[in-house]
């Protein structure tokens, strides 16, 4: 056994810090994440065209569909380098949920017509799946489409729907037959968001945010070459993309980041209290760490470990919630004086620390991610279904 | 990096596994426990055939030259099967400060230790003193007389030969003393996991020179590392007991039936059951750490271990009282295995420092 790094990884390692640390990375969405300021769409466009740029977008992705082709230990140095640098998380819906979907369920003409916008980060993806009455039990979906010539004629709402407000494209989850298993009659179709019948209107979450919205699907008219594979079999293909959406869900890096932050602002303190939570949570981030570390080994040696990392979903949007949870302990009450969405307006900064504005715009933020991709209890039940078999 | 098991430590845990299926039966170990005898004669004088006393031995001593991942594997199989045998006391705490020090006599002990012939102790802890162990009560004066009383001394009683931490000319100093020696008394008693300890006093034993192993920093090194390899030892043999307490629970819950159904059918169950596997995993994780830096040359060593074992102190603990609840009344039944998982995670983390001493450790 061997906890080092090769010499090709270490040296792959260093170019990815080189180029975070050396201008790849641009400075203005620099400026604003090290300073906790809100990232506009073109501050986002401009940091994934970066990436882009530097031949990274297609980080999961295999070399003939212009993916780096990269090893399980190459990507997970990217994910965490990225995350210890402080960047935003690389949007998924398109690099690391559609696109392969597309390029292993696709046809030819779709692969050519999405696939170089995806990695060029030409097209913002969003996601069609969640609808109000269909959360973790997903496959219940109602949204609608049926047949009309060389058409669907899509009915229904999709909910929860991050970023719908900045996307271009959306992939759906529609039922095309009501009778049989309600996970047969599911397809998988993409859907240009400017056409006639789509209607994106906001949801405020807890922290002030515009973050999700509701997507109305009236009469909403898609040309059939947009459905993906066979009408149909939409789920074996949904279920696809989430084991997918595993990439980096530990978030370890970005946890690592924010424990360093922690760590400051609590040796500040002198709270025995504190320093203990602080402690823990390190703890944790370190058995985390190599948790993940040890399913990579299993990845490489031909394993597949499959229901396993769900332990990373869980523990790790735990450990994200705690670090928020102590930042807003440590501000104390200064983490009343909560700006908003917005500021301050044209108040002053209120006196107390830098880190207590944003704490628990943060804190409540980070509520979402035991409940989404699979609520955590979802994952209790996958593991104990496929790991403890009961 | 590569975190997977050797083909020979794949083997040398199904030689130990194969072991404790089939010549280490639970009620064998109870009437063991229940009768006057600390352990096994037999099953010592197995360990010594199957090699497993000379394993952590450098070849010079006469040993297999093993490291912290052979004896992480040993361990973890012991804490499956709750093994009393006195290993961590004879063969890591006595057994690696012996064949890591520049002692003359050590050959001839360890060469004993590897044969079964020997059990040796360390006594290094004194009450009062918490799990401060470098500044002991216990003295010895210029004249080589030892005086001072150790407590928690494991195995004592089987010891024929005892390393005792004490103070020379204000250093700590390292001396190994015949426990038949005059002025060397002791009691003895059982501890909740099955095992044995003495209070030893020791009143004006007289010591030759070549009793001295070591003193100054480099006793408090050899000491240090010898407390710090024997918490990985029982770290790794909690990992073995949480291992244990989650599987033998999903088994017990498939297999008792109320309301007309397996109990393990209720989601209630299923979650908890699902954190104990995922704390034993963490646990292993941390394992995995610290076996593998516990013989670099820095503080890390003695960091991850720390954090090995705050974790299992704490985690470990709460894994075998959710097994035990989860086993209903038969889980505080005395002649079921499960409850005896429990004993063990409380004798571990009271063990070279608790969860919350490790955890300051570890954050320092």
């Amino acid at each position: 056994m061997d906890l080092n790094f090769s010499k090709e990884d270490i040296q792959f390692r260093d170019e990815v810090r080189d180029w975070l640390n050396n201008g790849g990375y641009p400075e203005h969405v620099k400026y604003k994440q090290d300073n906790d300021e809100a990232l506009t769409r073109q501050d986002m466009v401009d940091f994934h065209k970066a990436v882009s740029a530097k031949g990274w977008m297609g980080y999961n992705w295999p070399v003939e569909y212009g993916g780096t082709g990269w090893t399980p230990t190459q990507l997970y140095i990217y994910n965490q380098e990225f995350g210890k640098a402080g960047c935003p998380p690389l949007l998924a819906f398109g690099v690391s949920m559609v696109g392969p979907v597309i390029y292993t369920f696709g046809n030819d003409e779709q692969k050519k017509r999405f696939l170089p916008d995806i990695l060029e980060f030409n097209t913002w993806w969003c996601q069609g799946y969640s609808e109000p009455g269909s959360g973790s039990d997903l496959a219940s979906l109602k949204t609608k489409a049926v047949r009309d010539g060389d058409h669907y004629i899509i009915n229904g709402s999709k909910t929860w729907t991050t970023l719908a407000q900045s996307a271009d494209w959306i992939f759906v989850l529609v039922r095309t037959e009501s009778t049989g298993k309600k996970q047969e009659g599911i397809s998988f179709i993409l859907v240009d968001m400017k056409t006639p019948g789509i209607e994106v209107k906001p949801i405020i979450t807890i922290d002030g945010e515009h973050e999700v919205n509701s997507v109305f699907f009236t009469d909403v008219k898609v040309p059939a070459e947009n459905i993906i594979g066979e009408e149909g079999k939409g789920w074996t293909y949904a279920k696809f993309l989430l084991a997918h959406e595993r990439f980096g869900i530990a978030a370890i890096g970005t946890s690592m980041r924010q424990l360093a932050k922690l760590k400051e602002v609590v040796s500040d303190l002198d709270n025995s209290e504190l320093n203990k939570k602080v402690a823990e949570v390190e703890l944790s981030i370190s058995a985390l760490e190599l948790t993940e570390l040890r399913l990579l080994s299993a990845l490489e040696n031909g394993g597949n470990p499959g229901a396993e990392s769900s332990i990373l979903k869980i523990k790790g949007t735990e450990i994200q919630q705690r670090l928020t949870e102590i930042f807003v302990e440590a501000a104390g009450e200064y983490a009343l004086m909560y700006p908003g969405a917005h500021g301050y307006g044209s108040n002053d900064k209120p006196s107390g620390p830098e880190f207590a504005a944003a704490s628990l715009s943060k804190y409540l933020n980070m509520r979402k991610t035991s409940i989404y991709g699979g609520s955590n209890e979802i994952q209790k039940n996958i593991i104990s279904k496929f790991v403890l078999g009961v | 990096m590569n975190l997977n098991y050797s083909e020979e430590q794949t083997m040398l845990r199904e030689q130990i596994q194969k072991f404790c299926e089939t010549e280490y039966d639970f009620y064998k170990r109870e009437d063991v426990v229940k009768s006057d005898n600390d352990f096994d004669e037999n099953v010592w004088a197995l360990f010594a055939e199957q090699g497993w006393l000379s394993m952590p031995f450098s070849e010079e001593s006469g040993g297999f030259g093993f490291g912290p991942i052979e004896l992480s594997v040993l361990f973890e199989e012991f804490g499956k099967a709750l093994v009393i045998e006195p290993y961590l006391s004879t063969v890591v705490l006595s057994g690696t400060l012996l064949d890591k020090s520049n002692f003359s006599g050590k050959a001839d002990v360890i060469q004993s230790i590897c044969e079964g012939s020997m059990h040796v102790s360390l006594a290094y802890a004194e009450a009062a003193k918490s799990y401060e162990y470098n500044s002991p009560s216990c003295s010895l004066s210029s004249d080589m007389k030892l005086n001072g009383t150790k407590t928690l001394v494991l195995n004592g009683s089987n010891a024929a030969k005892v390393i005792v931490t004490c103070m020379k000319d204000d250093l700590l100093t390292l001396v190994i003393v015949d426990t038949n020696s005059e002025g060397v008394s002791q009691n003895s008693f059982k501890t909740i996991d099955g095992q044995s300890c003495s209070e030893i006093t020791f009143e004006n034993v007289s010591l030759s020179a070549d009793s001295i192993i070591s003193s100054g920093d480099e006793a408090s090194t050899l000491l240090k590392d010898a407390l710090n390899l024997a918490t990985l030892c029982v770290g790794a043999e909690a990992v073995g007991c949480m291992t244990s307490c989650y599987l033998k629970t999903v088994e017990y819950t498939k297999g008792r039936d109320q309301f007309d159904q397996p109990i393990s059918n209720f989601q209630v169950l299923q979650h908890r059951m699902v954190d104990m596997f995922i704390e034993s995993e963490l646990a292993k994780s941390l394992l995995f750490k610290a076996m593998l830096e516990v013989d670099v040359d820095s503080e890390e060593k003695y960091k991850h271990v720390s954090a090995l074992k705050a974790h299992v102190g704490k985690s470990g603990k709460l894994s075998a009282q959710d097994a035990v609840q989860l086993h209903g009344g038969m889980g505080v039944s005395d002649e079921m295995m499960i409850g005896h998982y429990l004993k063990k995670m409380i004798s571990i983390d009271a063990l070279f420092g608790n969860a919350d001493h490790h955890l300051a450790l570890f954050s320092k």
